[in-house]
C-alpha cells in the first residue's frame, strides 16, 4: 500500500471514527446557541460558534456524521440496484439483457448528477430525497459495470457447469456469479461511494437538503457563504473535509482495485 | 436521445403529480383556469397520449410553455444560453491545456518531482467538488486582491476567468489521466524504441511521437467529461452568482416548473450524446487503427 | 490637476444651483449598475406582486399622485388636482396636458381607463393591483382630461394605492399590442427612463427619458442625470458585497450588517438604512391546529423568546425590534407591550395548559408536543426561524423546521393547514394592509382567528370615511387585540441595508421604502 493510499485509509478512519462517536463526542445540542455569534475558538467551544452562536466542532462531527451516513446509504441503493440489474441482464437471456442494456444506456445519456436533480425535482426537497436521487442517479452507471463484470464471470467453465448440474438461473446468480464478481465491484462501489458522496454534499449544497437546523456538510458549505470574508473558517472546514474525504475513498477505491505490490 | 427524453418526461410525471393545483395553490390560476390548463397542457389525457404529444412537440422544436412565465421553454433556455456558453467554452479551453500539460509532464517524467506532482494534482482536480474549488478560488482572488487591488475585477459576474478556472480544472483531472496513461504505455511501445534507434532525439518531436496513439483515448474522455460539464455549470453558476442554464435549472426545480426543467433535461441529453458522436469520430480520425478494427 | 479644478468647480455651481431651487442646465452622464436581491417570477406591475420589481420600474412609470418622501402627504402625479366626494365614493382626477408615453402616444382619461380595465381583467390575473384598487365599482373618462373612480363603498388607501408603481399609468397601446404574456418585456411608460430590455434573471436596462417634463415635486431634477441604469440580479446572499466591491454594482440592497459594517469601514461606501414601513418581519401563529389553537400555548411560546437577543444576533444592532403588527415607523401603529423573554414563567404556562414534561420531552395526554415553522428562504427567514426552534426545543417541544424557497411553496404549505407558525408579512404604507390578514375571511387569513370584533374594526379602519385620528385609534385596537391573542411572533421592523458606491450621489428612496428616485441619482467622476 503506498505512502497516498495510507493517508487515505487514516483520513477515512478518522472520518468515520468521529462520525461514529459524534454523540459523544458533541458537547452541546446541535441547534442550541451557546455562545455569541462567530465567537472565537476556546476551551468550552473548540472551533469557536458559528453565525447563530453554535458550537461549529459540535455541528462539524454531527455533520459529518449526517452526510456520510446519507451518501452511504444513497451508495447502497445505487450498488443493491446495479448489481440487481447486472445480474438480471447476465443471467435472464439474451432478450431480457437487450432490454436491461437499452434501459441502462437511454439513462447514461442523462448524466448521474442532472439525473439526480432531474428526480429531487420530481420528489421535492430534503435529505431523504435527496439521497434516494443520488441513489438512482448513479445505478444506471453502475449496473453497466456490474453486468459486464457478471458477463466476463459467466463464461467460466464452472458456471456452465453448475447450470449443466441443473442449477436454477438465480441459485448461480448468487452462489456463483456474485462472489466472483467480488474483486472488480468492491472498488467499484468505493469509488460509488466517493460519487454518491460528490452528489449528496453537491444537491444539499444547492440548498435541495431540507431542515438548515440539522448540520450537514453540504449545507453548511452553503450557508457559511454569506460570511465568506469575514469568517472564511465556516465554509473551509466542512469544504476541506468533503474534498479529502472525497479524495482518500478514490485513493482507496484505487489501492484495491491494484492490490499488487506497489510499482516503486 | 429519446430514451432520455422519455426518462426526463416519465420520472417528472411519476413523480411530481398535478402541477396545476400549485398554480391554484399559489394564486395564479382559479380552479376552472387550473382546469383549463390542464386540459391545454393535456395534462388530463391519459399518460401516453401526453408522451405521445411531448414527442411530436420535440421533433417541432417545441418544448412547451413554462408553468410560471407562460412563455416559451425554448426562448426562457435561449435567453440563458450564452452565458452558460462562455462558461464551458473557457472551461473546455481550460481543462485541455491543464489536462494535457499535466498529463504530460507526469506521463512523459513520472519518476521526477515535477511528474509526481503533476500527478498529485490531477488525482486532486478529480477530488476536490467544484463548490468547494469554487470557494477557494473566491478566497484566493480576495486575499490576492489585499496585494493588488485590481485583482478584485476577476470576480466580477461579466468575467468568466474564475469560474471558468474553476470548472475546467475540475473537468481536467480525467483527461490528464488518460494522457498520463497513454504516455505511459507508448514510452516502451516498439515504435518508440524504433524511433530512438533512428537517431530521433528524444525531446519534443519524440514526446509527438508517443503522445499520437494517446490522443483518441483522452478525446473520448474528454467527452465523457462533458457530462461532468454539464453537471458542473449548475454548481459553478451558483458558487459565482452567474446567470445561466444551471441556476435556471435549480430555480426551476425549486419553484417546480417542470416543463422548464424537462426541457433543460433533453438539452442536457442532446448535447451529451452529439459530443460523444462527435468524440467518437474525432478518435478515429485521430488514430486510423481505431476505424481499421472496428 | 486643472481639470479636476475645473470640475470641482462645476460641481460646486451644481450643489449651488440645487441649493438655490432653480434648475441647473442639467447633463446626464454615465452607466449606473442597481443589484437586485430577488429574481421575481414576472414583472409586469400591474399583474406581479414583487416589490423588488418597482426598484426599477417605480422609475417607468408615474402614477396619478405622488407621496411625499418624508411625510407621506399625497402630491400631485399625472393628476394635477383631484376631489373626494362627501360619501367617499367618487374621486375626480384632473389629468396633466401634454403627458407623452415613451412610444409617443398622448397620455388622457382614456389611458387611466384602460389601465384600470387592464389590471381588473379576471384574465390578467393580477395578483396585487387589483386588490389595491379595493371596493371599486367602475371608472369613467368624463373628458379627455377628467375622470373619475367610482367606489362601492368608502375606501381611504385610494390615494395610496394610486401612488404605488403597480398602478403606474402604461401606454395602452403597448398593453393592447402586446397582451399580458409579453407586455412585462415591452413595458411603456410616462416616466423619466425608459425600458429597453429585460433578460429574466440576467439584467433589466433602463434608459433616461430627455422628454420627461412632467415630472412631480418630489423629484429634485427635471430630467435623469445619468444615461443608462442596468439593474442585475445578486439572488444570492453571499454574492452582494463581492459584487460591490468589484464594481459589478454600484448599488445593492439587503446586505448583511456585518458586510454592510465591513464595506462602511473601507471607506469607499456608504450605507443607507432605509426603513420599510408596513409589516414587521414576522410569524403568524395557526390558531387553527392544535397544539397553537390554545392561546396560553401561543403565550407561552412567545415567551420562550428571546426577541430582541435573536434579532441582535441576526440584524446586529441597526434593526428595530418589532412590538406589534405595524413597523413603529407607520402611523396608526402603537407600541404594545410584549411579554418580556421569561423561560420559567413558558414552563409555567404550558405546564398549567396541561402540557408536562418528563423525560425531556413535553407531552400532554400521552402526546408529546410536536411544532411544524415555515420560513420562506428569503430575509434571514431560516436564521430567526432557526433561533425559534433551539428556544422551543429547550421547552421539550419536538420542532420541525421547512424553509420554503418560493412564495408560492409558501401559499402551497399554508393551503395544506400543515404549519403552526408561518413566516409572512406584507409592505405599505397604509394600515389597511392589516386587513387581509387579521379579517376573518381575509385572503391572508393564515393565523385562522375569527373574531367578529376585530373584522368591524378593520372595516371600520378601512372602509368608513372617518378621520385620520379616529383611524389610528382604531388600528390602535387592532394591534391590541393582535397582541393580546398572540397572533403573531413580531420580530423586527424591516429596515433594507442598501450599500453604495461613493460615487453615486443623491440617492433618495420614496416613501414606501424599497423604491429609489433615479431621477435624482448622479455619478461622481
Amino acid at each position: 500500500m503506498n505512502l497516498r493510499a495510507r493517508f487515505a485509509l487514516l483520513w477515512v478512519a478518522v472520518v468515520v471514527g468521529l462520525s461514529l462517536l459524534a454523540p459523544i463526542l458533541s458537547r452541546y445540542p446541535p441547534g442550541q446557541p451557546v455562545g455569541a455569534p462567530l465567537a472565537s475558538p476556546s476551551s468550552a467551544m473548540l472551533l469557536g460558534a458559528d453565525e447563530l452562536g453554535r458550537d461549529l466542532w459540535t455541528r462539524l462531527v454531527l455533520g459529518g456524521r449526517s452526510s456520510l451516513s446519507a451518501s452511504a446509504l444513497a451508495a447502497v441503493i445505487t450498488v443493491i440496484l446495479g448489481i440487481a440489474a447486472g445480474l438480471v441482464a447476465a443471467v435472464g437471456g439474451r432478450q431480457i439483457d437487450v432490454v436491461v442494456v437499452f434501459l441502462v444506456n437511454a439513462a447514461l445519456a442523462i448524466p448521474g448528477l442532472l439525473l439526480a436533480l432531474l428526480l429531487v425535482a420530481g420528489i421535492g426537497p430534503g435529505l431523504p430525497a435527496v439521497i434516494l436521487a443520488v441513489g438512482f442517479g448513479g445505478a444506471p452507471g453502475f449496473a453497466r459495470l456490474a453486468r459486464q463484470a457478471f458477463l466476463q464471470g459467466q463464461t467460466a467453465t464452472y458456471i456452465s457447469a453448475a447450470f449443466a448440474l441443473g442449477a436454477g438461473k438465480l441459485q448461480v446468480a448468487l452462489a456463483h456469479l456474485l462472489p466472483n464478481a467480488r474483486a472488480q465491484l468492491l472498488p467499484l462501489a468505493g469509488t460509488y461511494f466517493a460519487w454518491s458522496f460528490l452528489g449528496t454534499t453537491t444537491l444539499t449544497f444547492l440548498g435541495l437538503g431540507g431542515d438548515p437546523a440539522n448540520p450537514e456538510w453540504g449545507s453548511m458549505l452553503n450557508v457559511g457563504r454569506s460570511h465568506l470574508f469575514d469568517a472564511p473558517h465556516l465554509v473551509l472546514l466542512p469544504g476541506l473535509a468533503i474534498a479529502l474525504t472525497i479524495l482518500a475513498v478514490h485513493s482507496l477505491a484505487g489501492a484495491l482495485a491494484q492490490p499488487g505490490p506497489p510499482t516503486h | 436521445m429519446w430514451a432520455a427524453a422519455t426518462i426526463a418526461f416519465f420520472a417528472l410525471r411519476l413523480a411530481g403529480g398535478d402541477p396545476t393545483q400549485s398554480l391554484v395553490a399559489q394564486g395564479l390560476a382559479s380552479a376552472e383556469q387550473a382546469a383549463a390548463l390542464r386540459a391545454e397542457l393535456g395534462l388530463d389525457a391519459p399518460l401516453l397520449d401526453q408522451y405521445a404529444r411531448f414527442l411530436v412537440g420535440l421533433i417541432q422544436g417545441n418544448l412547451g410553455e413554462s408553468l410560471y412565465t407562460r412563455r416559451p421553454v425554448v426562448t426562457t433556455i435561449a435567453e440563458q444560453l450564452p452565458s452558460t456558453l462562455a462558461l464551458a467554452a473557457g472551461a473546455i479551453v481550460v481543462s485541455l491545456l491543464i489536462g494535457t500539460s499535466l498529463g504530460i509532464v507526469a506521463g512523459w517524467r513520472p519518476e521526477t518531482l515535477l511528474g509526481r506532482a503533476a500527478d498529485a494534482i490531477s488525482a486532486m482536480s478529480t477530488g476536490i467538488p467544484v463548490a468547494v474549488a469554487g470557494i477557494l478560488a473566491l478566497l484566493a482572488a480576495a486575499a490576492a486582491a489585499r496585494v493588488v487591488p485590481s485583482v478584485l475585477f476577476l470576480t466580477r459576474a461579466g468575467n468568466v476567468a474564475l469560474p471558468a478556472v474553476t470548472l475546467g480544472f475540475a473537468t481536467s483531472g480525467a483527461l490528464a489521466r488518460a494522457v498520463q496513461a497513454g504516455l505511459a504505455d507508448s514510452r516502451s511501445a516498439p515504435f518508440i524504441v524504433a524511433a530512438r534507434a533512428r537517431g530521433i532525439p528524444p525531446g519534443w518531436r519524440l514526446l509527438w511521437h508517443a503522445l499520437r496513439p494517446a490522443l483518441p483515448v483522452a478525446v473520448s474522455l474528454a467527452a465523457l467529461q462533458a457530462a461532468f460539464l454539464l453537471s458542473g455549470t449548475v454548481v459553478t453558476e451558483t458558487v459565482f452568482s452567474r446567470p445561466g442554464l444551471g441556476r435556471l435549472l435549480v430555480s426551476s426545480i425549486l419553484q417546480g416548473d417542470f416543463p422548464v426543467v424537462q426541457g433543460l433535461v433533453v438539452l442536457a441529453a442532446i448535447l451529451y450524446t452529439t459530443t460523444q458522436a462527435i468524440a467518437d469520430g474525432l478518435a478515429v480520425i485521430l488514430d486510423p487503427r481505431l476505424g481499421e478494427t472496428s | 490637476m486643472r481639470r479636476r479644478v475645473f470640475l470641482l468647480g462645476i460641481s460646486a455651481a451644481l450643489v449651488a444651483a440645487l441649493a438655490g431651487g432653480c434648475a441647473p442646465a442639467e447633463t446626464a452622464r454615465g452607466t449606473l449598475t442597481y443589484g437586485l436581491t430577488l429574481s421575481p417570477t414576472g414583472i409586469d406591475p400591474h399583474l406581479n406582486a414583487s416589490a423588488e420589481l418597482g426598484i426599477p420600474l417605480s422609475s417607468v412609470y408615474d402614477t396619478l399622485v405622488f407621496q411625499d418622501p418624508e411625510t407621506g402627504e399625497f402630491l400631485p402625479g399625472l393628476a394635477s388636482s383631484w376631489s373626494v366626494s362627501d360619501d367617499g365614493l367618487d374621486y375626480t382626477f384632473n389629468l396633466r396636458p401634454g403627458v407623452r408615453f415613451h412610444d409617443g402616444s398622448a397620455f388622457d382619461a382614456g389611458a387611466v381607463v384602460a389601465n384600470i380595465d387592464y389590471v381588473m381583467s379576471p384574465d390578467n390575473h393580477s395578483q396585487k393591483a387589483v386588490f389595491m384598487l379595493g371596493p371599486l365599482e367602475s371608472v369613467e373618462a368624463v373628458d379627455d382630461r377628467t375622470v373619475v373612480i367610482h367606489l362601492n363603498e368608502p375606501f381611504p388607501p385610494l390615494l395610496d394605492s394610486l401612488s404605488q408603481v403597480y398602478l403606474g399609468m402604461a401606454s395602452p397601446e403597448a398593453l393592447e399590442t402586446w397582451g399580458p404574456a409579453e407586455y412585462q418585456f415591452h413595458q411603456v411608460g410616462t416616466g423619466p427612463f425608459r425600458f429597453v430590455e429585460y433578460v429574466p434573471n440576467d439584467h433589466l436596462t433602463l434608459e433616461r427619458n430627455p422628454e420627461y417634463a412632467w415630472g412631480p415635486e418630489i423629484y429634485r431634477n427635471k430630467t435623469a442625470r445619468v444615461e443608462r441604469v442596468i439593474f442585475r440580479f445578486y439572488v444570492d446572499v453571499a454574492a452582494r458585497s463581492l459584487a460591490l466591491e468589484n464594481g459589478d454594482a454600484d448599488v445593492l440592497g439587503e446586505i448583511p450588517i456585518h458586510e454592510s459594517r465591513r464595506l462602511e469601514t473601507s471607506g469607499e461606501f456608504v450605507v443607507y438604512p432605509v426603513p420599510i414601513p408596513g409589516q414587521p418581519m414576522q410569524f403568524l401563529f395557526n390558531t387553527l391546529k392544535a397544539p397553537t389553537d390554545d392561546l396560553s400555548v401561543r403565550l407561552a411560546l412567545l415567551t420562550a423568546l428571546d426577541r430582541a437577543g435573536i434579532v441582535d444576533t441576526v440584524f446586529g444592532s441597526t434593526s428595530p425590534v418589532a412590538n406589534g403588527p405595524l413597523s413603529a415607523s407607520n402611523w396608526g401603529s402603537s407600541a404594545e407591550r410584549l411579554p418580556d423573554h421569561d423561560p420559567r414563567r413558558a414552563d409555567r404556562l404550558l405546564t398549567e395548559a396541561g402540557w408536562t414534561v418528563s423525560g425531556g420531552v413535553r407531552a400532554k395526554d400521552g402526546e408529546p408536543l410536536r411544532l411544524t415553522i415555515v420560513a420562506p428562504i428569503w430575509g434571514n427567514n431560516p436564521e430567526v426561524a432557526q433561533l425559534m426552534q433551539a428556544a422551543w426545543e429547550i421547552l421539550g417541544a419536538q420542532v420541525e423546521l421547512r424553509v420554503v424557497p418560493s412564495f408560492g411553496e409558501l401559499k402551497e404549505s399554508q393551503e395544506s393547514g400543515e404549519y403552526h407558525v408561518i413566516g409572512i408579512n406584507f409592505f405599505g404604507t397604509d394600515p389597511d394592509l392589516l386587513r387581509p390578514m387579521f379579517a376573518s375571511d381575509g385572503i391572508y387569513n393564515w393565523t385562522g382567528y375569527q373574531d367578529p370584533l376585530l373584522d368591524d374594526l378593520l372595516v371600520r379602519g378601512g372602509s368608513s370615511s372617518t378621520s385620520q385620528a379616529e383611524r389610528e385609534a382604531i388600528y390602535g385596537q387592532v394591534s391590541q387585540i393582535v397582541i393580546n391573542q398572540v397572533l403573531i411572533v413580531p420580530v423586527r421592523d424591516y429596515v433594507n441595508l442598501v450599500v453604495a458606491n461613493r460615487r453615486v450621489q443623491g440617492l433618495r428612496f420614496a416613501y414606501a421604502g424599497w423604491f429609489p428616485l433615479l431621477i435624482d441619482l448622479q455619478l461622481a467622476s
